[in-house]
This record gives structure tokens, C-alpha cells and sequence, in this order.
């Protein structure tokens, strides 16, 4: 753990007497020792070589061998090694005692220098080794602080995108939603109205029936009354009879009585067509998932969309037979309606759409909305299937509705694809598997 | 190790005396430097304390002479018991060659010598020593005191872990060589492994152990004074 250039110590390691000790530390000593009449004091290491000496009138001591002088040597001791020697030397002058004396006062005092410098030096060390020891630690716990800080903003960089996506998906799933409930409503609004208009209309044509029947019988009545009065030879009454009879245009009233008959029915039987259309267009009545005859889905998209093709538009069928598909009817009409309705909206004039349901393998069967419209741009193609992706005009949709027939038929384990080249037309290919079971 | 240093000839060994606060380790120190005879060891070196309670650690180094001429110092280190002082313990820990661990053998102490021996082996990874190899003994000291575990208890604790065990007063005055000992004869063999200190020294386990306790009789230190 120990950092690049940062100092390293071991608590115990061993010490020189050079470490200890230093010039300021012991020149004093032994200059005041010469002072009291000695020629030499020198400290010398193990080897006799001297580290510090003071000598009147020397610069080098030379030999440490005195000149047939008298010497006395104290050890040093550093941890119970003698690491070195006090040395003193006189001419023969010197009082013997007076240089042991000597050599112990300042033996001891070197000695004690020592001791304590190496107790200020081993504490000194030992804080060092502790302040970096947890400098060290400090350094590891910040490098794995900022470790784990760098994986949080690295979470916390992710998480934003996450969020972003998150909340796009969730706006998306939100206006799907708003989208399906519309519909829903739409469609059930849609029921409900159907179910009160179809009481009424029930009697109107029942009605209209019996009055027919009625009516009917008045023209009988009148019928005799005319032949009975020409039987009874009554000129005057005939004339006036037929005076009448051509002032109310009876004739053309006759006339014109089974065609409004006629054109009554049809127009009731129509409304009552439209009105189940809707409701199988609603599929209110049905389960989430039922069999389904797609080429009748496909004509009753196509009637309860009639009011908005416009006349010049050719719309063909090419239908094939083939089986029931499992699939939610309402989902899957809900994305023809799309289709058709988004080619007319590229194409309002002079549209021609086939719409063409083939079988495959028995496996699965497509259902092809070809259109003749502008096509779509190759770089906005990926993005059709997106909500709120339109190229129409702000206003005219929400830009759902591609995206709507996309859930639609991925909901019923179907694939959507596009074929379109740019001025050439769209093709929206549908694919829906036979047997395979919707696990949505 | 503290130090090997081939060419000078010098190794310096550390053992340290690890326990919890007031388990009698600088009194074990004490007690080795008074029982033991001067002439292989140093003295006593107790840096700072406060109320008698180490703050650093105390010092106490020994010295034997390999028959090859391998100069080795022992230095026998104590660490501050006190919690508060964890990273002295740790500098004080760091390259030991062997640790005796004091505890206290009063009843109330077991918890702190428990969690003081965790804090052991915890600060032994930290500074990379691994306390399964490392050379180890355990002493339970004051055992003159009343209220203390019975040694029953306590070697059927330590027996799994197969740690030599120690009973001892350092008051007294017993027991502290024969854990002293006993750390230096599992030191030794450790060191001997890596070092080869019987074969390429001359220094045999016994000359190793007498030469540090009772330098009198040991033929290293006979032989290193002429
Ligand atoms: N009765 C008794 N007291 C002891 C014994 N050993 C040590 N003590 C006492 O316990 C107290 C603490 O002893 P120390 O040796 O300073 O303890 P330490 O383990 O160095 O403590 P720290 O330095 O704080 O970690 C002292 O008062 C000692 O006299 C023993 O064997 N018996
Ligand atoms: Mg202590």
C-alpha cells in the first residue's frame, strides 16, 4: 500500500550512529572536553574510523593511535549494539583519573544523547508511519470512493438515458392507450347508438310493411268503387269521380307508390346494415379473441368506411378462401381501417387500392393493401410504424394511426411489413399466423 | 523481517507482543529484561506512556551470533493495547516475524481479548502477513489474580487451533520465559525454512533459543566472543 514517493519507514529498522547523532549534537562536547586540557576527543565508529573529532592545531587526526599519549575509550550503545566510541587522548601530563573521568561524563552524555534521539527519532518515525499508513489508506479510500463515485454517475449518466426512454415509452404507451380508449368509446358509443336506432327502425320497416299492405288494399277499395260506378252507369258520377281522380294525380300517385315503397325498404334495410356493420366493425359483441373471417372484416371495414372513399376511387378484392384466424376483431379492423383510411388521405383523387388475402403453406395468410399513392420516402419508412410519426397535415390526425394498426396486428402475432418505393405507391403486407395462438 | 542484509551479515528479526489494553504486555517485556541475563540483549527501551499505559511501544533487543558469523538482533516490540491507538499497532505490526499474543486471563477481560485477538488477525492481512502462517503463541497472563478462566476452558478454546499456550504471572515473574521461548523455538522454525539458518549458519534451533534466553551457556555466543 505504499503510495510512489512517499517516504517509507519500518518501525524497528536498524539506525547508524550517523543517523542518531549529528555534528551539533556533539561538537560542544567534545570542544569543551579538549577545553579541559586534551589533545584530542573524537567519536569513531566500530572500525576506529572517527566521525567527528576536535583537535587543536589538527585538521586530521591522522592515526587514531596517540603519541605514546594517554587514551580512554567509552562504548556507544544504540539498542544494546555498541555502535562506536568516545575517544580521548592527552599529552602525558594529564592526571589518569581526570581522563577516565573525562571519557565517562562524556561517554554517558553521548549515551544519552543517543538514547534520547533515538526515542525522538523512533516517535518521529512511528507518527511518520502512521500518518502514512493512513494517508495511504486515505489515498485507497478516496481512489475507491472515487471509484464507486465514477460507477454512480455512470449509473446515474444511464439512468437519465433510462429514464428518457422510459418516459418516451411511457408517452407512447399513454397515447396508444388514449388512442384505444377512443376508439374504444367510439365503438361503444357506436353500439350503443346502433341498438337504439335498430328498435325504431325494426317497426319503421315492419310498419312500413303493413302500410304498404295497407295502401295496398286502398287501392283495391278505390279500384272497385271506379268499376262499381261505371257498372252503375252513372256518367255524371264517373266524370266527377275521374275529375277528382286527375286532380289528386291519383294515377301518378299510384305510379309512384312502390318505387317510394320500394326505395323506403331499401333505404331501412341500408340503415340497418350500416347499423350492424358498426357493430361487427365494434366487435362489441364478441370475445377478446374469436375466429375471424378476414375478407368479411375486410368488407365491413370497407362499408363503414364508404363515406369517406371518394367516388373516383377504385378499390378492388382479390380474396382468397382461407380459414379463420384467432385474432381480436376490433384490433384487427381497427388496422384495415388505418390502412385504407391513410391511402385515401395520401391520395383523395383517382385512388386505386386492391386489397388482395392470399393463404400460405397453410400456415399462415397475408393480406396486401396495395395503393397507388406517393409512396413513402425510404428514410421516413422506419419511422411509419412510430406514434405520432404523420407526414399529413397538423390536424388531420394524431399520427396514431399507423402505429395503432402496427399494435394491432403484432397483438394478434402477426408481422406488419411496408414495400414502397417513392412514386410508386405503398404496399402494407399483413401477416397472420393460422394456428398460432395470441399469447398477448 | 525487519532486515537481511547478506553482505553486512546482519538479520533483524520483529516479534511483537500483541493483546488487548492492560494484558500485561510491557510488564512481560520488564519481566524478560530482568529474568534474562544482560549479555544478549539491550535494554529496555519504553518510549512515551501516559499512566503507565503504552502509547508507541516498548523496545527490548536481543542479539546472538550465527556460528557462520550472521549478526541477529531480535527486537521485541510491544503494540498500545488501547483500541484508540490502532494505527500504531498496525506500523508496529507491519514485517513481524512472530507475535505472541497476551491476553488477560480475568473472567470479565474475555471479550476484549477476543475482540483484541480479531483486531490481530485483521490488522495481519492489512499489512500483508498472512496469520495462518505466521509464527504464533499464546499466553493468558495474571494468573495470580482471582476471577480468573480456568485453563481447562481455555485450552479446550485454543486446542483446535493448535497455538502453543501459556499460563503466566509477569507480576510474579513465571511463565513469561517459557512463552518467550516457545516464541522464539516457532519463530525459528519458520525462519529456518526460508533462511536456512541450520545449514548455511550453523545455528541449530536450540543454540538459537539458549543462545537469546541464557547467552551464558550457548555455544553461539561463545564462540562469536572470541
Ligand atoms: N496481578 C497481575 N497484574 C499484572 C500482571 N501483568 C501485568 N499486570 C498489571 O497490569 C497493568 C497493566 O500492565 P501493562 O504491562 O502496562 O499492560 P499493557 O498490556 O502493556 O497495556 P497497554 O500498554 O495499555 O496495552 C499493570 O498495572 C501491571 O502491573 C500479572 O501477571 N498479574
Ligand atoms: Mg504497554
Amino acid at each position: 500500500m505504499t503510495v510512489q514517493g512517499s517516504i517509507s519507514f519500518v518501525v524497528g529498522e536498524e539506525k547508524k550512529l550517523t543517523d542518531v547523532l549529528s555534528e551539533s549534537d556533539v561538537m560542544p562536547l567534545l570542544k569543551s572536553v579538549v577545553g579541559a586540557g586534551l589533545d584530542l576527543a573524537a567519536i569513531v565508529d566500530t572500525a576506529g574510523e572517527p566521525l567527528w573529532f576536535f583537535a587543536p592545531g589538527e585538521t586530521r587526526p591522522g592515526s587514531m593511535l596517540p603519541l605514546g599519549a594517554a587514551q580512554e575509550c567509552r562504548p556507544i550503545m544504540l539498542s544494546g549494539d555498541t555502535v562506536g566510541r568516545v575517544h580521548l587522548s592527552a599529552g602525558g601530563e594529564i592526571d589518569p583519573a581526570l581522563l577516565r573521568f573525562l571519557a565517562r561524563v562524556v561517554g554517558d552524555a553521548v549515551n544519552s544523547m543517543v538514547q534520547t534521539n533515538l526515542k525522538r527519532m523512533m516517535v518521529t518515525e512511528l507518527h511518520t508511519k502512521v500518518v502514512q499508513m493512513s494517508y495511504d489508506e486515505l489515498l485507497e479510500k478516496n481512489r475507491q470512493l472515487s471509484a464507486s463515485e465514477q460507477k454512480y454517475r455512470e449509473l446515474a449518466e444511464h439512468l437519465e438515458v433510462r429514464v428518457q426512454d422510459r418516459t418516451a415509452e411511457l408517452k407512447q404507451a399513454y397515447a396508444r392507450m388514449l388512442q384505444q380508449e377512443k376508439m374504444a368509446s367510439v365503438g361503444q358509443l357506436a353500439a350503443g347508438m346502433a341498438h337504439e336506432i335498430n328498435n325504431p327502425l325494426s317497426f319503421v320497416l315492419s310498419n312500413l310493411k303493413t302500410l304498404e299492405k295497407y295502401v295496398s288494399r286502398f287501392t283495391e277499395l278505390a279500384g272497385f268503387y271506379e268499376e262499381q260506378v261505371a257498372q252503375a252507369g252513372s256518367d255524371a258520377v264517373t266524370r266527377c269521380l275521374q275529375a277528382k281522380r286527375s286532380e289528386l294525380k291519383i294515377d301518378f300517385i299510384l305510379d309512384d307508390l312502390g318505387d317510394l315503397f320500394t326505395q323506403s325498404h331499401a333505404g331501412a334495410e341500408r340503415v340497418k346494415k350500416i347499423l350492424s356493420d358498426l357493430r361487427g366493425f365494434s366487435h362489441i359483441d364478441d370475445a377478446e379473441h374469436s375466429q375471424l373471417d378476414v375478407n368479411a372484416e375486410i368488407e365491413r371495414t370497407l362499408s363503414v368506411l364508404s363515406s369517406e372513399i371518394p367516388g373516383d376511387a377504385e378499390i378492388t378484392r382479390e380474396l382468397a378462401e382461407i380459414p379463420l384466424v384467432v385474432c381480436r376483431g376490433a384490433l384487427l379492423c381497427q388496422a384495415f381501417l388505418n390502412i385504407i383510411r391513410n391511402a385515401i388521405q395520401v391520395k383523395p383523387h383517382g385512388l386505386r387500392l386492391r386489397i388482395r388475402t392470399a393463404l400460405h403453406a397453410n400456415d399462415h395468410i397475408t393480406i396486401v393493401f396495395k395503393d397507388n399513392g406517393p409512396g413513402i420516402a425510404p428514410d421516413i419508412q422506419a419511422r411509419i410504424f412510430e406514434p405520432f410519426f404523420t407526414t399529413h397535415e397538423v390536424g388531420s390526425g394524431m399520427g396514431m394511426g399507423l402505429k395503432v394498426a402496427y399494435d394491432a396486428v403484432t397483438s394478434c402475432c402477426g408481422t406488419i411489413t411496408l414495400s414502397s418505393k417513392e412514386g410508386q405507391g405503398a404496399a402494407f403486407v399483413i401477416t397472420l399466423p393460422i394456428n398460432g395462438r395470441c399469447n398477448e | 523481517m525487519i532486515e537481511y542484509d547478506t553482505e553486512a551479515g546482519v538479520m533483524v528479526i520483529k516479534l511483537v507482543y500483541y493483546g488487548p489494553a492492560l494484558s500485561g504486555k510491557t510488564t512481560n517485556l520488564m519481566c524478560l529484561h530482568d529474568l534474562l541475563p544482560c549479555g544478549g540483549r539491550g535494554n529496555l527501551m519504553v518510549l512515551d506512556t501516559a499512566r503507565e499505559r503504552t502509547i508507541y511501544f516498548d523496545l527490548l533487543p536481543f542479539f546472538i551470533t550465527a556460528p557462520s558469523g550472521l549478526r541477529i538482533k531480535v527486537k521485541v516490540f510491544t503494540v498500545p493495547g488501547q483500541v484508540k491507538h490502532d494505527a500504531t499497532r498496525k506500523a508496529v505490526l507491519q514485517r513481524a516475524d512472530g507475535v505472541a499474543f497476551i491476553a488477560d486471563s480475568q473472567v470479565r477481560e474475555n471479550l476484549n481479548n477476543a475482540t483484541s485477538f480479531e483486531n490481530l488477525e485483521q490488522n495481519l492481512a492489512l499489512v500483508g502477513l498472512d496469520p495462518d502462517k505466521l509464527p504464533l503463541v499464546i499466553q493468558y497472563n495474571k494468573r495470580d489474580l482471582p476471577g480468573i478462566t480456568p485453563e481447562d476452558e481455555i485450552r479446550s478454546l485454543w486446542r483446535p487451533s493448535g497455538v502453543p499456550l501459556f499460563f503466566a504471572s509477569a507480576l510474579e515473574g513465571w511463565g513469561v520465559v517459557d512463552t518467550f521461548e516457545c516464541l522464539l523455538r516457532v519463530t525459528y522454525a519458520s525462519l529456518d525454512g526460508r533462511y536456512c539458518l541450520s545449514e548455511s549458519h550453523g545455528l541449530s534451533a536450540q543454540a538459537f533459543t539458549c543462545g537469546l534466553t541464557c547467552p551464558e551457556v550457548s555455544p553461539g555466543l561463545q564462540e562469536s566472543s572470541l
